[in-house]
């Protein structure tokens, strides 16, 4: 009796199994559902653990080299606001017994910024670019259609870069201040001026010559942009001293430069207005007529 | 072997595509106020795809375990589980309807464009995809407030996920004939 019973249980098992294995498999998700759907309760299923977590990572990891570029783009932008609110703070003239602000004309009279700063920065990604030349150009992806105009300087993150030489509707060419034509006016530490020349026989170096002889030069002294150039803002890092040599018969220093910018892989620089350059010029070759 | 490996690996393939580059796709299809968001499902195809003569308890049984893959990274407790296991229990009788023989007979075939045809085969998966839409999207909602705009989710996301799934056969498919 009991055994025919038992027979039938079975056989009523063998016939709904896939039956009762689906409804078991149901019952299971409807539980992992209702327990997710109250406060306390914690998903056993969850992004949290520690495959899909490392999976994940590995997506983001991807994800986040992919978006680099973006990400620098940003960066970048705001680097060059940050310049301009150094500029800004400046440009505030201390020999007065006022703190004197410059306000510009600016198209933009929309915003009510007071823009103050002498000088504008601009970004550039650099497309093209040659170091083995005697005098170097570098192609930046921006030109007359984002305000660009011959003369701006050109800075690296690091140090000086050139200047705008030739501008089209969308692309400019800078001349690299590794090129025999482009001395820059430059000081050290102390004030002491000169300038730097460059010549591709010692293509990885400026020289800066006849420094006096009073100088006190050491290895490894920076030398930065004068305030003197209609172009390059000043104090702009041009490059250390890497190597001193001392004139016997005059005792003048000739010093060797190590460019402060890496031009080998140079990707992104900025484009470096000066809004007073036209007003200084102007005034300077007045007074240069009237000699 | 063959087709055991075949299976593990277009597994892994699907979980991939769905986890790591089909839930990064949110589409706006008919986009309310509010905004009916929803993501093209493509992963319950590893369940139609299996081999005729499947039994229905592993169909059941590869039904959870992916169906909880999924759901362990879309963090959504068990619900494309329940979706899928649902399919995998409807499937054998799809199938049986469908098909002109019994299913014990095709040994080694899987269903496929090849061995179905088109039509046959779209409304086969066709089909299943809506069951599954239809209750993932419902337990989605967890109830039958709004219910126009459940069905606008399921409709519209049932006609993305198609689109995604013929491209999925048109990619994954074997062109040459001459293996038979």
């Amino acid at each position: 009796m009991g055994g025919i019973q038992v027979r039938n249980f079975i056989l009523i098992i063998r016939r709904f199994f896939n039956l009762i294995l689906f409804a078991v498999l149901e019952i299971i998700c409807f539980i992992l559902i209702a327990n997710s759907h109250t406060l306390q309760g914690d998903d056993m299923l969850n992004s949290a653990n520690a495959v899909t977590g490392l999976a994940y990572k590995k997506q983001s990891d991807l994800f986040y080299y992919i978006s680099l570029g973006k990400m620098n783009d940003s960066l970048l932008s705001e680097n060059a606001r940050l310049r301009k609110m150094i500029d800004q703070y400046r440009s505030i003239d201390t020999l007065k017994d006022m703190p004197v602000h410059r306000q510009l004309s600016t198209a933009d009279t929309t915003t009510h910024i007071v823009k103050f700063a002498d000088y504008r920065y601009r970004t550039a990604r650099v497309i093209n670019n040659s170091v083995n030349e005697v005098n170097n150009y570098i192609t930046i992806n921006r030109g007359l259609q984002d305000s660009i105009t011959k003369g701006m300087s050109v800075l690296s993150g690091t140090g000086l870069v050139g200047k705008v030489e030739h501008v089209s509707a969308h692309f400019a060419t800078i001349l690299s201040i590794m090129s025999r034509r482009q001395p820059v006016s430059a000081k050290l530490k102390d004030g002491t001026f000169g300038s730097t020349t460059w010549d591709n026989e010692q293509p990885e170096m400026f020289t800066m010559k006849d420094m006096p002889q009073e100088a006190k030069i050491k290895k490894g002294d920076s030398v930065f942009t004068t305030s003197f150039s209609l172009f390059f803002p000043p104090d702009v890092l041009i490059g250390t001293v890497a190597k001193i040599e001392v004139n016997k018969k005059n005792g003048l220093q000739q010093l060797s430069l190590k460019p402060a910018s890496n031009f080998r892989n140079l990707q992104y620089v900025y484009i470096v207005n000066n809004l007073m350059a036209a007003e200084k010029k102007q005034l300077e070759d007045s007074s240069a007529k009237s000699k | 072997m063959n087709g055991y490996l075949k299976n593990i690996f277009r597994f892994f393939i699907i979980v991939v595509l769905q986890v790591f580059i089909l839930n990064k796709v949110t589409l706006h299809w008919f986009s309310e106020p509010a905004g009916a968001l929803f993501i093209p499902f493509v992963y319950p195809l590893f369940i139609l795809l299996l081999p005729f003569e499947t039994p229905v308890w592993v169909l059941l049984v590869l039904g959870f375990l992916l169906g909880a893959t999924i759901d362990t990274f879309m963090t959504t407790a068990g619900m494309h589980a329940c979706a899928t296991v649902f399919i995998a229990y409807l499937r054998t009788n799809v199938l049986n309807a469908l098909m002109p023989r019994n299913l014990s007979e095709y040994i080694n075939q899987q269903p496929s464009v090849k061995n179905m045809g088109w039509m046959p085969f779209l409304v086969y998966s066709g089909f299943l995809i809506l069951l599954h839409h239809l209750v993932y999207f419902m337990l989605e909602s967890w109830s039958f407030a709004g219910f126009g705009s459940l069905l606008l989710k399921i409709v519209a996301s049932f006609i993305t996920s198609m689109l995604f799934i013929i491209v999925y056969i048109l990619l994954f498919t074997r062109q040459n004939v001459s293996r038979a």
